[in-house]
């Protein structure tokens, strides 16, 4: 039925010339030829579309024949598979590339990924051919084709370890190098654009519009694809060196990225030190903002810094302070949010670029910088919530890499902000380390600064020696910072002879004594106290058995956790574990006094 | 300085039980300069100093204290301790402008390989054009940017900065900046003022590296 239909519209248009044709002959021809393909009369329709009195309506209509070939093609085992392929390509080379492209990439639509990829394997080489055929329509058909592939791309799962990119299930890696391979020619012809190109400055000249505007779009469109690769799917997976992974297609596809960067004009620098340099306007048609996302421009610099690739084109004159500078920006916007994959590149970025400083050698009024508050502020967040342990760790491993990179008054300053705003005893107590690492490296001869002796030194040690709520203050919550300082004050007894006084610590001891020694005292006995009541009553609820019955009363916190209900025997536990941290506390204490008391009786 | 404090009791007064210990340890600490309190043990808490010294003690302390003339304020220590109080740490940083200590002598040369215009120096802030090429002492080119004959094909362009900025290494700074235009230099830089202990980690230059640059200021914008 269909064939005859088909035959039919097809002999009457062949006697006509081309713009003649009727609404009612196109839709019979694209109703009937696809019915014929999807019955399979594949070889009918191959034959009259390869007749040479019919090209004219081949040229016209053919693009619409193509919906129900590409499902063949993609299936592979259909006996009918070399009669569509053979259609197919006689449509590609025949009909206008205006409508193949529309046609085709209407097929590039699909939801589950095997077809995803499959589709774009199928379908990247036709649509390069269609696009090298567009004249001056080129770079926006060519920017909204590889928007529609990237967009099927970002559906495609990841691979999250290294054999899975090498077993490529979900083809991702198949589908960057068959991206590749079909931007090259733009790319290639983009290089020769600017090699052409009148002037050599980062403005685009518009001297002659026409041909240089559509260079530049061109350029325009090859830069919107790798600033959106190197946000999807570039900065999501993990790249492997190449001792890990010698034969890596992502890794592959990240150097033709830098590569295709290099061949539009793009300076690589110039991108990763974006934020600390004013760039030219571009007078084009894209915003600066937009034209180069925060977010690609933090991918590339990790790719960059951290695995190295372009290296041996990137200048090795920049200073590493500047270069740390501007990657401060990338590291804060990968620390941002949550996800892994972010946080783990912002700390790699952030290790990177601190070990080519020199320990000691940052300067204090690099903390005017914003980043330089913020990103430490991200870092606590990492150091403390982030769900995994190795992150965590290697968090806490570049927070104090990047102390140590400080000098003595930054340290000072970097010491007092964190005090001040991380709010959590734990980094509290770890910076409380810190400086007494500081003060005794200021003691040792030859050292002596201002700032962990000498002046400074005593109103830091006024914002350690405290308790936050006096004797109120719940002692377990903030058990991290207390033992800190109270080891702190210990060390300080012991190590700083009365006679000498270089930190000033006895002249300012009965001070400590009112505002901090006492009130702990008090404290620990408060806390004592009612802890040992709490335990009582337990231990006599649990006698009477009516543990389960009632209702808790008490919320107990062991460290920073706060323990959800418990058993009467869970609950006795922590309560003897929270009185030993009550004389965990007072030993500490006690000894200071001790010491406090032999210097002042010799 | 205060008036110099006066005797409050007679000897007989002192050794009356009437007069609590306290009171006599008040009027000493109140009254006694650091040292003298620290070298009697008559520092901290009342209470604490009572249990510990004994009236007779005090006593001799007292009078050594009218004797001695060690009041408050006579310490070379108080007056550290006042300047202490007095120094107001700011909580935000301050505006520290960095000044460039004279560290001696410059820790590069420059050889002039062709003259420039020697008109046209760049200042501080301004955008340099140049290419160049960096060798380590043994010969090794670590960097240029110069065109190759292989390389041809591809688009290199002069790398261009603001000169003076501390954006590149000391050696570059300095050196461009007694560099006019369309000269070539040859710059020995020392490793304090190129990449230093470190090096560059993941690239040719090893820690301590003196580097040699042949550089062309092409621009000065």
């Amino acid at each position: 039925m269909a064939l005859e239909q088909l035959s039919d519209v097809v002999q009457r248009c062949q006697a006509l010339p081309s713009d003649s044709y009727t609404a009612e002959d196109h839709d019979i021809f694209t109703i009937a030829g696809r019915s014929c393909i999807e019955e399979g009369n594949s070889a009918q329709v191959l034959s009259i579309v390869l007749d040479e009195k019919n090209q004219d309506m081949v040229r016209c209509m053919g693009w619409n024949l193509l919906p129900p070939l590409i499902p063949v093609l993609l299936k592979k085992e259909d006996k009918n598979l070399p009669q569509c392929l053979a259609i197919f390509n006689h449509l590609i080379q025949t009909c206008r590339p205006k409508e193949l492209l529309i046609g085709l990439l209407e097929q590039l639509e699909q939801d589950d990924p095997d077809t995803i990829a499959e589709s774009l394997h199928l379908l990247l080489s036709p649509l390069q051919k269609v696009l090298l055929c567009l004249g001056s329509r080129k770079p926006s058909s060519l920017g909204m084709t590889l928007s529609s592939v990237l967009d099927q791309v970002a559906k495609l799962p990841l691979p999250r370890t290294k054999e899975q990119e090498e077993d490529d299930v979900f083809s991702l890696c198949r589908c960057c190098t068959d991206l590749t391979d079909f931007v090259r020619p733009f790319v290639d012809e983009a290089r020769q654009n600017l090699l052409t190109t009148k002037t050599h400055s980062e403005d685009i000249d518009k001297t002659t519009a026409g041909q240089d505007e559509m260079e530049d779009e061109l350029a325009t469109e090859l830069l919107k694809f790798c600033m959106k690769t190197l946000s999807h799917p570039l900065l999501e997976v993990q790249l492997w060196d190449p001792d890990t992974l010698p034969v890596s297609p992502l890794r592959m596809f990240a150097t033709e990225i830098l590569e295709t960067l290099r061949a539009i004009g793009e300076s690589l620098p110039s991108l990763v030190y974006q934020p600390l340099l004013r760039r030219k306007q571009v007078p084009g048609f894209l915003e600066e903002e937009v034209r180069y996302p925060k977010e690609s421009l933090a991918s590339l610099a990790h790719l960059v810094f951290v695995h190295h690739l372009a290296a041996d084109t990137f200048p090795s004159v920049f200073s590493p302070v500047f270069s740390l500078r501007c990657t401060m920006e990338h590291i804060l916007l990968l620390l941002s949010r949550t996800e892994d994959f972010r946080i783990q590149k912002g700390l790699e970025l952030y290790e990177k670029s601190l070990v080519r400083v020199e320990d000691g050698s940052l300067p204090a009024d690099l903390l005017e910088i914003k980043t330089f508050l913020t990103v430490p502020q991200n870092l606590v967040k990492v150091m403390t919530i982030c769900p995994r342990h190795d992150l965590r760790t290697r968090g806490l491993k570049v927070f104090q890499l990047s102390v140590d990179k400080f000098d003595t008054e930054a340290k000072y300053r970097f010491f007092q902000y964190m005090l001040k705003t991380s709010n959590h005893s734990g980094v509290e107590g770890y910076i409380i380390k810190n400086i007494k690492n500081q003060i005794d490296i200021a003691l040792q001869p030859g050292n002596s600064n201002t700032w962990f002796e000498g002046v400074h030194l005593l109103p830091l040690l006024r914002k350690v020696l405290i308790l936050p709520d006096g004797p109120e203050t719940d002692l377990l919550q903030y058990l991290d910072r207390i033992m800190e300082s109270l080891n702190l004050l210990r060390y300080l007894v012991i190590r700083d002879k009365v006679t000498e006084n270089q930190t000033g610590i006895w002249t300012e001891l009965y001070k400590i004594e009112d505002s901090f020694m006492k009130p702990l005292r008090v404290g620990i006995n408060m806390s004592r106290a009612h802890y040992e009541r709490e335990l009582h009553n337990t231990m006599e609820a649990k006698k009477k058995k009516k543990a389960k019955e009632e209702e808790s009363v008490l919320s107990v916190s062991v460290g920073d956790e706060k323990l959800p209900s418990m058993t009467s025997e869970s609950q006795i536990q922590a309560l003897h574990s929270a009185l030993h941290t009550f004389d965990m506390i007072e030993s500490v204490l006690v000894r200071i006094e001790e010491l406090v008391q032999v210097k002042d009786d010799p | 300085m205060a008036a110099e404090p006066t005797r409050e009791w007679s000897d007989e007064q002192l050794k009356s039980d009437d007069l609590p210990k306290k009171d006599v340890i008040k009027f000493i600490q109140d009254n006694a300069a650091h040292s003298f309190l620290n070298e009697h043990k008559l520092l901290g808490n009342i209470k604490n100093v009572a249990k510990t010294a004994k009236k007779e003690q005090l006593i001799i302390a007292y009078n050594q204290l009218f004797e001695s003339k060690r009041f408050k304020g006579t310490d070379p220590v108080e007056e550290v301790t006042e300047q202490v109080k007095a120094v107001k740490i700011e909580e935000k940083p301050k505006e520290v402008k960095t000044e460039v200590v004279d560290e001696g002598p410059p820790k590069y040369t420059k050889s002039v390989l062709k003259k420039g215009d020697k008109t046209n120096f760049p200042k501080k802030g301004d955008t340099v054009s140049c290419w160049y090429t960096g060798t380590l002492e043994d010969g090794t080119v670590f960097d240029t940017n110069i065109p190759t004959a292989a390389r041809k094909k591809k688009q290199t362009k002069p790398l261009s900065f603001k000169v003076g900025m501390g954006r590149v290494i000391r050696g570059w700074d300095e050196g461009l900046l007694t560099m006019s235009k369309g000269e070539t230099a040859r710059l020995e830089i020392e490793p304090e003022w190129a990449y230093g202990k470190k090096g560059l980690p993941d690239s040719k230059i090893p820690p301590n590296a003196k580097l040699i640059f042949e550089v062309e200021l092409v621009a000065v914008d």
